[in-house]
């Protein structure tokens, strides 16, 4: 870079220059945010607004314990973990003999079914989210997790099969033929011989809807409600925001802690997250 | 699985001549119609699919709340939603939300997708940075947000020191629009220019290192060369990104300024959530929301047209 500036006509210079200030800046607008609400979660309302840049005086835990309390955050935590892997779970039961069966179908019933599917891409669920609501009424699961774990899998089918039917579709079909030859039933190949294979696309599927599972807001704000029993981290969340008086540090520890479980997973796993995120969009 | 393929051989001879024509018979029929797929097609026509025809039915009845009984009501509803100022103060704010906002996303988010496959220094920081939006729930971002934001927040304590007189930028009419949209900006910047760059990094170095020779400055390679390139994907992400801020805005908004204040951030999206769920005028609603559908397509449409593939 500090070689092709010397030899580039002046032009180019700033150019570079611009693009590259743009990115930093950028960065920067990423980085400040969060710098700003780690440090804002160890101190009082009073700091945060003399000083908002400085480092906490103390290391004081006591907003963490006050937001957890104040908001029941470790058993919305709890409903947040049950909802998520109950829905990953449900998703990959219909999803993966979904792909499968598309994977193999040869006729015009698959294409067909296939951009059913595809078209769920453009379904704006959130303008139907009345009707949601009524359905989980009809079905006796108003205010209930259970409708939200009935949900979800619903609003990720669409990209999870169109990423897994993929995936099948790179597996010979003489392997499939010959397993079915020795009398295996379509679930024993779907198991033994399509499975294995798929581990790469089941992760990214599994990543990509565990993200959006877990973050999702409107869905299980209106559909589960106040109910500290049942509500997840994202609708406790908010809760600590008031309209009179919010205690900033409070409401910024809590956010901490929303955020703590998406970090841990991305820290452990961030190329297959990085790589599940981009086939998310190609895909879609 | 070895074991599987192995044993394949000699169970074909084993097997019977008579059995193969059943065999045959049923495989044609499930590949000629594929079962397996018909839980996941019903559970989706169950909970996607259903809701949105039932959005298109609510649009022609008339329901004022949840208690009450639905009549049949033709096109009042879409009637009283066009003679309504709050809704054409909502349309405003949604056009200048995707007008002014979309373009400024996805241009930023080329020019920084450009950079990082230049492979500057830190590039790999600057990657792991840009998905940092991705990862974070709305409401995490619009708590953050609500305490920068706030009078006493972190942007103020910034602006004051340097003689500028801060406002209270989510409930001062005039500023309130243009922070949803920030926030919207921030989000939304970063994973498209990741979504992006994937694209970019797919490029031939070889073409673009002699048109360097050749004298073309980056400008030029960013806009002459990338950008036709990447085009049709960067349709994508625009599409993407359109749809997300047409009707993903109503968290924001429910979260930051419940669309005041006046009407002056409330989108269509959020007047879709306001009318259901807080007037409870449920024809309205979902007028708007059968409205909103439209609109969608269009959107679609119109930026699939400008931004197709042109080689």
């Amino acid at each position: 870079m500090a070689r092709r500036t010397t030899t580039l006509p002046m032009r180019d210079r700033i150019g570079s220059i611009t693009s590259g200030t743009l990115a930093w800046i950028y960065a920067a607008l990423l980085i400040v945010p969060f710098y700003y609400f780690i440090v804002s979660s160890f101190k009082d309302n009073e700091q945060i607004f003399e000083s908002p840049l400085s480092l906490p005086t103390t290391w004081d835990l006591s907003n963490f314990v006050t937001a957890i309390d104040q908001a029941d955050l470790w058993l919305a935590i709890a409903n947040s973990v049950l909802t998520t892997l109950a829905a990953l779970v449900l998703t990959l039961v219909l999803a993966l003999p979904a792909s499968f069966a598309l994977a193999r179908a040869r006729g015009r019933a698959g294409k067909v079914v296939e951009g059913v599917f595809a078209l769920g891409f453009l379904i704006p669920s959130f303008a139907a989210l009345f009707p949601t609501f009524l359905l989980a009424a009809a079905l006796g699961l108003f205010h209930t997790r259970t409708f939200v774990v009935f949900l979800l899998p619903a609003t990720a089918l669409p990209l999870s099969i169109v990423i897994l039917t993929s995936f099948m579709r790179t597996i010979p079909r003489e392997l499939e033929e010959a397993a079915s030859m020795d009398g295996a039933t379509s679930l024993q190949v779907l198991r033994q011989v399509y499975l294995p294979i798929c581990i790469p696309g089941i992760a990214t599927v599994l990543l990509l809807n565990f993200l959006s599972f877990w973050n999702a807001y409107l869905y299980p704000l209106i559909l589960i409600g106040p109910d500290t029993a049942q509500r997840t981290i994202q609708v406790a969340l908010p809760t600590l925001k008031v309209d009179a008086g919010t205690d900033y540090g409070v409401l910024m520890a809590g956010t901490l802690f929303t955020l703590l479980p998406v970090y841990l997973v991305y820290t452990v796993l961030q190329r297959q997250m990085q790589r599940a995120l981009l086939s998310g969009a190609v895909k879609g | 699985m070895t074991a599987l393929v192995d044993a394949g051989a000699p169970a074909a001879t084993r097997n019977p001549p008579p059995g193969t024509p059943a065999r045959t018979r049923r495989r044609t029929l499930r590949e000629r119609f594929p079962g397996l797929a018909l839980p996941a097609l019903v559970w989706y026509a169950v909970f996607m699919i259903g809701p949105v025809v039932a959005m298109f039915v609510i649009a022609f009845l008339s329901w004022p709340g949840m208690l009450a009984t639905p009549t049949f009501a033709g096109f009042d509803n879409f009637a009283t939603v066009f003679s309504d100022e709050t809704f054409w103060a909502a349309t405003r704010n949604s056009a200048v939300q995707i007008v002014v906002g979309l373009p400024i996303m996805i241009v930023l988010a080329f020019l920084l997708a450009f950079y990082v496959v230049q492979k500057p220094r830190g590039h790999r920081v600057l990657r792991y940075l840009l998905f940092i939006p991705a990862l974070i729930s709305a409401p995490a971002t619009a708590m953050v947000f609500y305490a920068m934001l706030n009078p006493d927040g972190l942007v103020n304590g910034v602006l004051r020191p340097l003689g500028f007189d801060g406002t209270a930028w989510l409930a001062d009419p005039t500023t309130a629009l243009g922070a949803i949209i920030a926030v919207e900006l921030w989000s939304g910047i970063g994973y498209s220019a990741v979504l992006i760059a994937s694209r970019l990094d797919g490029v031939d170095t070889e073409i673009v290192s002699a048109a360097r020779i050749d004298g073309a400055d980056d400008w030029r390679i960013a806009w002459r060369m990338y950008w036709p390139i990447a085009r049709d994907f960067i349709g994508v992400v625009t599409m993407l990104q359109f749809l997300s801020m047409l009707f993903n805005s109503a968290q924001n908004v429910l979260l930051l300024t419940q669309g005041g204040p006046g009407t002056s951030t409330t989108t269509l999206a959020y007047l879709i959530y306001q009318k259901a769920f807080v007037e409870a005028d449920l024809g309205y609603s979902q007028a708007v929301g059968v409205i909103l559908f439209v609109i969608g397509l269009l959107g679609m449409g119109a930026i699939r047209r400008v931004l197709r593939a042109t080689h």
